[in-house]
């Protein structure tokens, strides 16, 4: 494959805040400034909506903090209590025991609370998660169709498992481990200031040696980290492409290739994760010679105090040997958490990239709605739909329809032919508001569809499209989708009509078959049947037929030719065909060609002005022409 | 667990130096607390003169500081060498696994679904790839620490050895036994995935379907569900899990207990010094933390047992459809069906094909009509074996197709498919997928008798053009050229077309098929089409009806002869038209 790979044409671009280009490989991760603090601050903010859950782990973690503390001072009591006084060892065992019971119930609150924290720790990352994808999911489905149309789906995949599952493992194991570390760095930094400033002074020296170490580090993580999630999301992006398509691969014995091209794409994601998990994985062992230089500097400073006799504003008094000691001890138990946090350090990072990319998503804006009118009631919809001067273009500067005027009368039975890529379709995506127009307007019974409520404008139109979308659902449910509160008769009463009955009752599940997204158990033109019948059900007041039974055998098409007629009577129906013999009854046939309507007018009339049409309608009976 | 580990061979170099390095990291820490105590006690609590004793904890603080950057050193290298290892050992197995699904036949992939097999590829081998990377490290830390401890504390006190014979298979059998219930949970949760994984999927492919019914709240619940789902599968797993922590901890804290108890017994006895108490504490909370890691390992391992199983799944799936023997090559392009009966797999009732007997000579064109569901895709499907029959035999110039080697076959046959599938890449990368090496010229031309060179040179990029995700922003007719310009690059011996034309218009459609005709000499054409008109003028016209050949022959004697036909013909032509 071409490395260079040029800008998209013929293919619309997500606009403004938009994601990153299709396909560019390689180029997102370092091509924008990420902000990892406000990122970090929005994953906060999806866990704080478990406020309750969250005081409750926190203030549990703070219990089990303090009990840690207290568990090595029962068990030195308990130690003490075997002494040696008077130069006679002596055990005073009462004491011991009332010691070790104390430690007892101590352990036994602590092991309790564990429990409680384990419990908490994972309903708080759960339903964190859950929220994050169930809001992910919501914003895609309301993206416009363009993106859908420009984004690899396997992408959309990754970030909707992978990352979220990251943000999810990081929420589950970082979040108790922080917050604990957090609780004893504080502890840790008052004790040492209690002890004797100046020696904390010395030792937060080293915070800078932490600074600049991290700082070095995580500038090698950002770069890595995004780079490995976006790798995996294209990673995913191929297989998904790969399997989806493998009947081509299979076709052209492309096997060998897909793998090779997936191949490279994998090593590079080997390649930035060793890199990334690497530069994660110094961070501990780094930490761990601070620390120690931390320690000796205190140690010596320590020591040379001691000598000079110089422990200015220091709160428990003169400097001592003792003092120092358990200053030391302090200096241990500050680095230790620092460490801890180190050793999440990738794992977070992960997460951070992961968010990102979750974000990025949620941040396109949704489909626009401007329609406000809510008066506008789809049963009175009359179907009288009206485009004048309108302009349109995928991609600035090609325009597909310019100065297109049609209008559909209501209950007029339209069809509209014209040659491949002339625009047909693309009449369909304008009134369905799937793209929106440069210029021009298009009404609904002379009202802008723009006013409309989308969902009240999509509502009363019904639309079979040529290339048929099956869910991983059964026949029944796959019909119901037109009408979600359908009771079983007439569900069949639609898949009779539509003739799917003829088939489905074959089938040894009747209409329980479950349909796979493959669909090897359904013929493509049976796929279009329960598009049909999905339509029948949803009995729209505006119906359009996209190519909708380019795969049906012509013969099967004159027996629901018959229900389709019923089903077009009366309301406003637009239709799409190249068949000829489906479209011939039309009401009024229209020809589209480079973007405008040339020829308009029943098939009769079309026909004696022996145009375009006509040359049409002549190859379908004239056979192929050589 | 065994298949998976063999990846980790070829890599078993780095495997062993990432925790030999570990070890030189722990015992440079192990070194360290002994010299800091040194440093306190000699040194600040030294006897000597406070600048002697300065000196000291110079001294010694040096060789500290010298002893933590080996281990520091020891650190790094543990974790490039373990991350190394995982990842290239990820990797190897991701490719072959990948290589499988390519080469899986249709009803396997479909049986896995496609949502299933992403989570496969990416989410089950990136959990196994962790847990990898994991134990290469961690084993080695707690297993120095647990052995290391029990030998120092049965060193101090044979009797308490006592404390562990209790413990320690107490504190294993709990790990066992949640472990064991755990394991298959994993693998539901890893199935909930799958599920989300799917809904998300239909959502982005289907997205305009639901949009136009305006159900964009329904999947939203729909997906709620499958997330909800998840969501109580994981907390299932979570809450068993949050039992072991405690326990295992209360197990850990009543020894350190009896410990101290019968510390004070043996100091009483004087038997043992009270030091020696204290070190036992510490080593025996050291022996039974490593025991605690070893279980929050163990969470890891069953969540890696579980991928492991779903990817060898994959991995052990053989291809329903293999290579034949070879040797053969297609050289005329002689099609016959002899008797052919044909299921799929998995689908009781009915046969979609039966007795089927057809013959088409090298060079032909024969058209297939018939009614929807009839079974024509079904019956070009076995020319390239994308299904094999399940009775007679498909033959090519007198040889079963099973008997090539499939790539022998699968090239020289050009199969546009009734739903176009195009790729990421430009125009002229997937007409490539024909030829690799054709020249742009070769393309250009292959893309003029597709009828496509016109609409191609209007984009703005030309060839060079992007193809949107699947083709989303090209036209129904626009992606079936496309189609089948790649098909006739490949300069096939057989080009089937599957329905391939049905969003032509018709003055293109009679184009192509001039073109066809002038540039395709003595290729055999096999074509199912809707379109009488389009069908008319081949060589000889197959109908097929209720799954087997109705009739065949030319148009005019399927006129006199097939009353199909004659219905399909007048479906199209209304009565009284002239032709």
């Amino acid at each position: 494959m071409a490395e260079q790979r040029q800008p998209v044409q013929n293919m619309p671009r997500i606009m403004g805040r938009g994601g990153p280009p299709p396909h560019a490989r390689m180029a997102m991760p370092t091509e924008k400034p990420q902000n990892a603090g406000a990122t970090i601050k929005r994953i906060l903010g999806y866990i704080g909506r478990n406020k309750y859950l969250l005081f409750a782990l926190l203030g549990i973690m703070l219990v089990i903090t303090l009990l840690n503390l207290a568990a090595p001072f029962l068990q030195g009591q308990a130690i003490d209590a075997i002494t040696v006084s008077g130069g006679r060892l002596e055990v005073d065992i009462p004491l011991m025991l009332q010691f070790l019971i104390m430690l007892a119930v101590c352990y036994g609150i602590s092991s309790l609370l564990t429990y409680f924290q384990g419990i908490f720790a994972a309903k708080l990352s759960q339903s964190t998660v859950w929220v994050m994808r169930n809001d992910l999911f919501k914003k895609i489905s309301y993206l416009p169709i363009k993106y859908t149309d420009t984004h690899q789906h396997g992408d959309i995949m990754s970030r909707m498992t992978n990352d979220i599952d990251n943000i999810s493992n990081t929420i589950s194991q970082s979040v108790a481990s922080l917050f604990s570390g957090v609780l004893t760095l504080i502890g840790c930094f008052l004790f040492m200031i209690f002890y004797s400033p100046m020696l904390t002074l010395v030792s937060m020296t080293t915070i800078v040696l932490t600074l600049v170490v991290t700082k070095n580090l995580t500038k090698i993580m950002r770069k890595y980290f995004p780079m490995q999630q976006s790798l995996l999301g294209e990673l995913n992006g191929h297989i998904e492409e790969a399997v989806t398509g493998c009947k081509t691969a299979a076709a052209f014995s492309r096997e060998k290739r897909s793998c090779e091209e997936f191949d490279k794409i994998s090593d590079e994601l080997t390649t930035a994760s060793i890199k990334a998990q690497i530069s994660g994985g110094v961070m501990g062992p780094c930490m761990n010679v601070i620390g120690n230089i931390g320690f000796l500097l205190v140690a010596a400073a320590g020591a040379y105090f001691l000598i000079i006799n110089f422990n200015p504003l220091a709160l428990s008094g003169p400097v001592t040997v003792g003092m120092i000691q358990a200053f030391l001890q302090y200096t241990r138990n500050f680095t230790r958490p620092i460490n801890e946090i180190a050793q999440q350090y990738a794992l977070i990072q992960t997460a951070i990239a992961g968010a990102e990319r979750v974000f990025e998503i949620m941040d396109n804006p949704p489909e626009p709605d401007e329609g406000k009118d809510d008066s506008f009631e789809i049963d009175n919809v009359k179907g009288d739909i009206n485009f004048t001067n309108l302009c349109f273009s995928y991609v600035p500067g090609e325009q597909v329809l310019h100065d297109f005027d049609l209008w559909i009368k209501s209950g007029q039975k339209l069809a509209i032919v014209g040659a491949t890529g002339s625009g047909k379709t693309t009449v369909v995506n304008l009134l369905t508001r799937f793209y929106d127009i440069d210029s021009g307007a298009i009404t609904l019974d002379g009202q802008s569809i723009y006013d409309i409520p989308k969902k009240k404008l999509r509502g009363s139109i019904g639309i079979v499209l040529q290339d048929t979308v099956i869910f991983n659902d059964t026949i029944a449910q796959n019909i119901r989708y037109g009408r979600l509160d359908a009771t079983d008769e007439e569900v069949i009463a639609a898949a009779k009509t539509a003739k799917v009955d003829e088939f489905a009752e074959k089938l040894t599940d009747g209409y329980n078959t479950v349909l796979t997204e493959g669909g090897s158990n359904l013929s493509q033109g049976q796929r279009q049947l329960i598009a049909i019948a999905r339509a029948v059900l949803a009995d729209p007041k505006i119906l359009i037929l996209d190519e909708a039974t380019s795969s049906i055998d012509t013969r099967t098409e004159v027996y629901i030719q018959e229900a389709m007629l019923a089903l077009m009577k009366g309301r406003t129906s637009l239709i799409i065909a190249h068949r000829l013999s489906t479209i011939r009854d039309a009401d009024k046939i229209v020809v589209i060609d480079g973007g405008k309507v040339v020829e308009a007018g029943n098939h009769e009339k079309l026909l004696a002005e022996n145009g375009t049409y006509a040359k049409l309608y002549n190859t379908q009976f004239a056979g192929i022409a050589t | 667990m065994k298949k998976i580990l063999k990846y980790l061979k070829p890599y078993w170099l780095i495997a062993i130096l990432c925790p030999l390095a570990m070890i030189l990291e722990v015992s440079m820490d192990l070194l360290q607390p002994q010299l800091m105590s040194d440093i306190v006690d000699n040194g600040i609590l030294g006897t000597g003169a406070p600048d002697e004793n300065l000196r000291y904890v110079l001294q010694t603080g040096i060789m500290m500081l010298i002893f933590s950057l080996t281990g520091c050193l020891g650190g790094i290298l543990s974790a490039a060498f373990g991350t190394m290892a995982a990842q290239k050992f990820g990797n190897d197995m991701r490719k072959d696994t990948f290589n499988k699904v390519m080469h899986l036949s249709f009803q396997q992939t479909d049986k896995f679904t496609t949502g299933s097999l992403v989570t496969r590829l990416t989410n089950d081998i990136t959990a196994i790839q962790q847990f990898v990377a994991m134990s290469l490290r961690m084993f080695v830390r707690t297993g120095m620490q647990f052995i290391g401890g029990i030998a120092v504390i049965l060193t101090l006190n044979v009797n308490f050895g006592l404390v562990l014979t209790v413990s320690l298979p107490i504190q294993l059998i709990m790990v066992a036994v949640i472990m064991k219930k755990a394991s298959p949970m994993f693998e539901t949760v890893q199935k909930k995935l799958d599920k989300v994984n799917s809904v998300v999927q239909e959502n982005v492919t289907g997205a305009r379907v639901v949009k136009a019914f305006t159900r964009e709240e329904y999947e939203i619940d729909r997906f709620d569900k499958a997330n909800t789902d998840l969501m109580d599968t994981n907390l299932k797993v979570q809450r068993l899990l949050a039992i072991l922590n405690p326990i295992l901890m209360i197990v850990m804290n009543a020894s350190v207990l009896a410990i101290i108890f019968i510390g004070g017994l043996q100091v009483e006895a004087k038997a043992m010094a009270v030091g020696d108490v204290m070190a036992a504490v510490t080593y025996i909370t050291q022996i039974l933390m490593s025991v605690m890691m070893v279980g929050m390992m163990f969470q890891q391992v069953s969540r890696a047992m579980a991928s492991a199983k779903r990817v060898s799944e994959v991995l052990d799936t053989v291809p329903a459809i293999s290579d034949g023997e070879g040797g053969a090559d297609v050289s005329g392009g002689k099609v016959e069906f002899k008797d052919v009966a044909f299921s799929y797999p998995g689908f009781s009732g009915k046969p979609v094909l039966h007795n089927i007997n057809l013959t088409v000579q090298p060079g032909q064109m024969v058209a297939v009509l018939g009614s929807t569901g009839c079974g024509k895709t079904s019956l070009v499907n076995l020319i390239p074996r994308f299904y094999d029959c399940t009775e007679g035999e498909v033959l090519i110039d007198g040889v079963n197709v099973k008997d090539y080697a499939l790539d022998d076959l699968r090239k020289n046959i050009g199969m546009v498919l009734q739903k176009s599938e195009l790729f990421s890449g430009t125009v002229t990368e997937n007409i490539r997928w024909g030829d690799d090496n054709a020249s742009i010229d070769e393309v250009k031309h292959a893309a003029m008798i597709a009828q496509a060179d016109e609409f191609i040179s209007d984009f703005n990029e030309g060839y060079d053009t992007m193809i949107s995700e699947k083709g989303a922003s090209l036209s129904g007719g626009q992606k079936q050229r496309m189609s089948i310009a790649r098909a006739i690059l490949k300069k096939p011996r057989i080009l089937i077309f599957d329905d391939s034309t049905s969003a032509l218009d018709l003055s293109t459609e009679a184009k192509l098929h001039a073109a066809l005709r002038e540039n395709l000499k003595g290729v055999t054409v096999i074509m199912i089409a809707q379109r009488i008109a389009s069908v008319m003028k081949a060589d000889k016209i197959a109908v097929i009806d209720k799954g087997t050949i109705a009739a065949f022959g030319t148009h005019s004697e399927l006129m006199e002869n097939s009353s199909i036909y004659r219905d399909i013909y007048y479906s199209q032509m209304k009565e009284g038209d002239v032709i």
